[in-house]
């Protein structure tokens, strides 16, 4: 663009430093809060009232901060799913239905060793420890599946794991509704409920999920940056033909990644049916997991491939949206501006990395481009 | 059997002429003050190498590319050509080497698609009438309610044909219209040109590299080399040795590699190696050879032979449909590329950017595409930075990589030194068997001469060496034996005394066949 004696362009910016990343990503979040006063104004709240609601129930109030704790610790193994997969260029978009296998097997283990009925055929430890692996490697077989079929027979992962997320729906609502075989006691379109000692322990109110998804995310960042097999992983993200002629096997890896990203998932189903007080069994209203594990999408993306970078992104995402759905019931705000606000951080974010790698540059024009204009209209 | 114009047609003046033609790429001269003229009703042949200029000068023609200097006369009225659309207006039409039809359509929609005519709704009743005569009149038999992705090469051929013909044209230039077709698709294609221009009074111009097909369908013949017209001829009058000397030139630089050094043992046999592309054609046809240590085998021809798909299979990255490697008296047919790395083979691929490199990685990290599998750098599955640091440093002073530092990405590398750095790469492995694809392809003068001396080196240290190129000065200069292919087929296998470059230059063009093994 032609500004005068000045241009104005877009270029490529050549190196980002850790700083600017920060920055982008804080001044997108103050964006998106700035933008969401749109919607309270339009629901007559009060602004500043709203926020201190948003806030200090997200992360101020002692119930608020454990819940979204909570929270974080889903989308965050939700983040992994996809990330993994992400980062050898294929797109895991089988959260749900991954989430929802690794649910279905950990409630396979007491159901099968009829755990629920108070008498404990194994030490509750070991169930747990059981219950976790049956639960990753259900989301692994899952996320295998799709891995497989793509690295075999071409055929497109989202297709294949989008598919899968509406089979494992539905399978799920078959075995907790009435007559399914994990079917609640009082039969309310619920799943039964875990016995107490078989619930994940606590420690303060934090399940001990919190410490796998942190190790999860130091250990993520160090097999791409440090090992050999992270480096396959990326060279195959960033050019498959390239990654072939160095000897890396497209077959073993697509699996490997999907079964990677899967056994995450499972673990997030874990998490969110046997960890967290007052759940402890597979709801009825479980979809909304499903649609909550697509967040896991935004906050990898959001990262950039980042496993230690998501944690803050996962952090956020949950008080907000657990912020905004508490400042909704009790400033009487409209339906979905719990929504509303997680979209409109997308968009700032996503907003945001046209100016991460790209900035605006001024230049002068030299004089000698520049034709002189006629100040006069020729004769004639 | 070549052609001959009706005699009672006496040389008029042309129906389209260029005159004094220039025209500069950066850093090259494609063409240099060429005049081409082609006559009303004639298959006109434009012959020539890769980057002889022909496709440059096609392209002035149909208003691709604008001409420095020089203009276009049609029909001796100068015509300016701002775009392809001026020229399809003025009945030139274009057929382009690489198909551009719409898969998904059917072939009376890719036929209609993008003509003046249809703006705003489609009456493809309409359409379809016009093009059921058309086909008529030419005597065309396609089925125009089949969709694109149905047809094969040569009938998709014809839908652009008879695109071009809807939209006018009455001057056709096909690009290399051959160089996908099966030898029956040839022969219908031929002779439907020639019905066209007998019967129709249209003009085809026809852009090749292959002999046989300038003698089979050509009235005339214009020769390029480097940028110039080098001859013009009747296609009657014409031989093919005529055509090879006039396509490559006499003056030939020899600079042999030192043949003082023994030759070692026998490295590696191939035999009756067949490969499909990767439109499944079987695109290599029963290659065999054997190669020792400390030998160099030129594989001389024109790109699309099937030199890719050999390359490849050797590499282990495409599967051999038929045939036999044996590596070191071990039979490697099947392995993995990365099993064939481990017993030593190093590959060049001809595409830097698209496989040999990574662009978004670092000098290091693309120096590790080679060593991510070698212990030696991955102790405990971890991989050595500070080693593949100092292997990368050591590469880039002693290949001459121009690069800031080792932790430049390799998209800020220009295509030399990123070669120089795929060499060093590769060669740091010391692979005993080496195939270098087009390994100087684009490169200057100075990069050329030192990814020459460094295979020269390699080969000296007991490498065998598979060199693939068109350049047929770089063959013999290097070659301790040469193999000219043509359509997926070794011509023959020569001793290098025994090659020189009218030999070589005419099978590579598809003369003698009858001499390789068929």
């Amino acid at each position: 663009m032609r500004l005068g004696r000045y241009e104005l362009t877009l270029e490529p910016r050549p190196a980002v430093s850790a700083v600017y990343t920060v920055l982008t990503a804080v001044v997108a979040i103050l964006l998106a809060l700035a933008l969401s006063s749109f919607l309270f104004l339009s629901a007559d709240a009060s602004l500043l009232g709203a926020y201190r609601a948003v806030f200090s129930y997200a992360f101020f109030n002692p119930r608020g901060i454990l819940a979204t704790v909570q929270r974080a610790i889903y989308l965050l193994f939700c983040t992994y799913a996809f990330l993994v997969p992400l980062r050898a260029g294929l797109w895991n978009i089988g959260l749900p239905g991954q989430v929802f296998a690794g649910a279905l097997a950990a409630f396979a283990v007491p159901f099968v060793l009829r755990a629920q009925e108070q008498t404990l055929a194994l030490p509750p430890g070991l169930l747990i420890l059981l219950m976790v692996a049956a639960a990753a490697a259900a989301g692994a077989m899952l996320g295998g599946f799709a891995g497989l079929l793509r690295a075999r027979l071409q055929v497109n992962e989202i297709l294949v794991t989008m598919m899968l997320n509406s089979i494992l729906f539905w399978l799920v609502a078959y075995m907790i509704k009435e007559g399914g075989p994990f079917m609640g006691a009082t039969a309310e379109g619920e799943g039964f409920t875990l016995p107490a000692p078989l619930t994940a322990p606590l420690l303060r109110g934090v399940p001990f999920t919190a410490a796998l998804a942190l190790g999860a995310a130091v250990l993520l960042d160090l097999l791409f940056a440090k090992t050999a097999l992270g480096y396959r992983i990326r060279a195959f993200g960033e050019n498959p033909a390239a990654a072939r002629y160095g000897g890396i096997s497209p077959v073993a890896l697509s699996l490997l990644v999907f079964l990677l990203g899967g056994a995450f998932a499972g673990l997030a189903g874990y998490h969110a049916f046997t960890a967290v007080p007052g759940v402890y069994k597979i709801p009825g209203n479980y979809g909304f997991y499903g649609d909550l594990a697509f967040y896991g999408i935004i906050s990898a993306l959001i990262a950039r491939g980042s496993a230690v970078g998501a944690v803050p992104i996962a952090v956020l995402f949950a008080g907000l949206s657990l912020g905004a759905r508490f400042a909704q019931g009790a400033l009487h705000l409209p339906f979905g501006v719990d929504y509303a606000l997680l979209g409109l951080l997308m968009m700032t974010f996503i907003a945001s990395h046209a100016l991460y790698q790209f900035r605006l540059a001024w230049r002068r024009v030299p004089s000698e481009v520049l034709q002189p204009a006629p100040t006069e209209l020729p004769e004639g | 059997m070549p052609l001959t114009l009706p005699a009672d047609r006496a040389p008029a003046e042309p129906i389209l002429a260029a005159r004094g033609i220039t025209k500069r790429f950066p850093g090259v001269l494609a063409l240099d003050h060429v005049d081409f003229e082609v006559q009303a009703g004639e298959v006109h042949a434009v012959l020539g190498q890769n980057g002889a200029g022909k496709t440059t000068l096609m392209n002035i023609l149909f208003g691709l590319v604008q001409p420095d200097e020089g203009g276009l006369y049609l029909r001796g009225q100068r015509v300016h050509f701002r775009s392809p659309h001026d020229a399809i207006a003025q009945g030139i039409g274009m057929v382009h080497q690489t198909r551009r039809l719409v898969s998904a359509h059917t072939v009376l929609e890719n036929i209609v698609l993008g003509h003046p005519r249809v703006r705003g709704f489609l009456n493809l009743r309409g359409a379809r009438r016009e093009v059921e005569a058309l086909c008529h009149r030419y005597g065309f038999t396609v089925d125009l309610g089949a969709r694109v992705w149905q047809l094969s090469e040569g009938e998709r051929q014809w839908v652009e044909i008879l695109k071009a013909l809807y939209g006018g044209a009455k001057i056709l230039i096909l690009d290399e219209p051959t160089s996908v077709l099966t030898p029956p698709e040839v022969k219908t294609l031929l002779a439907g040109l020639q019905a066209l221009v007998r019967d129709r009074g249209v003009t085809v111009l026809l852009v090749t590299h292959k002999l046989p097909v300038v003698m089979a369908a050509s009235h005339r013949v214009t020769v390029f080399r480097s940028g110039s017209v080098v001859a013009r001829l009747r296609t009657g009058e014409a031989t093919e040795e005529i055509l090879v000397q006039h396509m490559i030139g006499r003056e030939v630089a020899f600079r042999t590699a030192d043949r003082s050094t023994e030759t070692g043992r026998p490295l590696l046999h191939v035999e009756q190696l067949s490969a499909f592309n990767d439109r499944g054609l079987l695109a290599l046809r029963g290659v065999s050879f054997s190669l020792r240590a400390g030998e160099v085998l030129g594989v001389a021809g024109v790109t699309g032979n099937g030199q890719e798909e050999l390359a490849q299979v050797l590499a282990g990255l495409r599967p051999a449909t038929s045939g036999k490697v044996r590596f070191d008296d071990r039979d490697v047919t099947h392995l993995s590329p990365l099993e064939r790395w481990r017993m030593g083979v190093g590959y060049i691929p001809a595409e830097r950017i698209e496989v040999a490199s990574i662009a978004a990685f670092s000098l290091v990290e693309n120096t590790a595409l080679n060593y991510h599998f070698d212990p030696a750098f991955t102790p405990r599955g971890l991989l050595d930075d500070a080693g593949l640091d100092q292997l990368t440093r050591r590469i880039l002073s002693a290949y001459n990589v121009k690069a800031p530092h080792q932790y430049a990405r390799a998209r800020h590398l220009s295509g030399g030194n990123l070669q120089r750095l795929i060499l060093g790469r590769v060669l740091s492995r010391r692979p005993r068997l080496l195939i270098a694809h087009l390994p100087t392809q684009g490169l200057d003068v100075e990069a050329t001469a030192f990814v020459r001396a460094k295979l020269l080196d390699a080969r000296a240290e007991g490498a065998a060496v598979l060199l693939i190129s068109e350049d047929l000065d770089e063959i013999l200069s290097l070659s301790d034996w040469v193999a000219p292919i043509y359509e997926g087929r070794f011509v023959a296998v020569l001793l290098r005394e025994q090659a020189d470059s009218e030999t070589v230059g005419a099978m590579m063009a598809g003369l003698q066949k009858e001499a390789g093994a068929r």
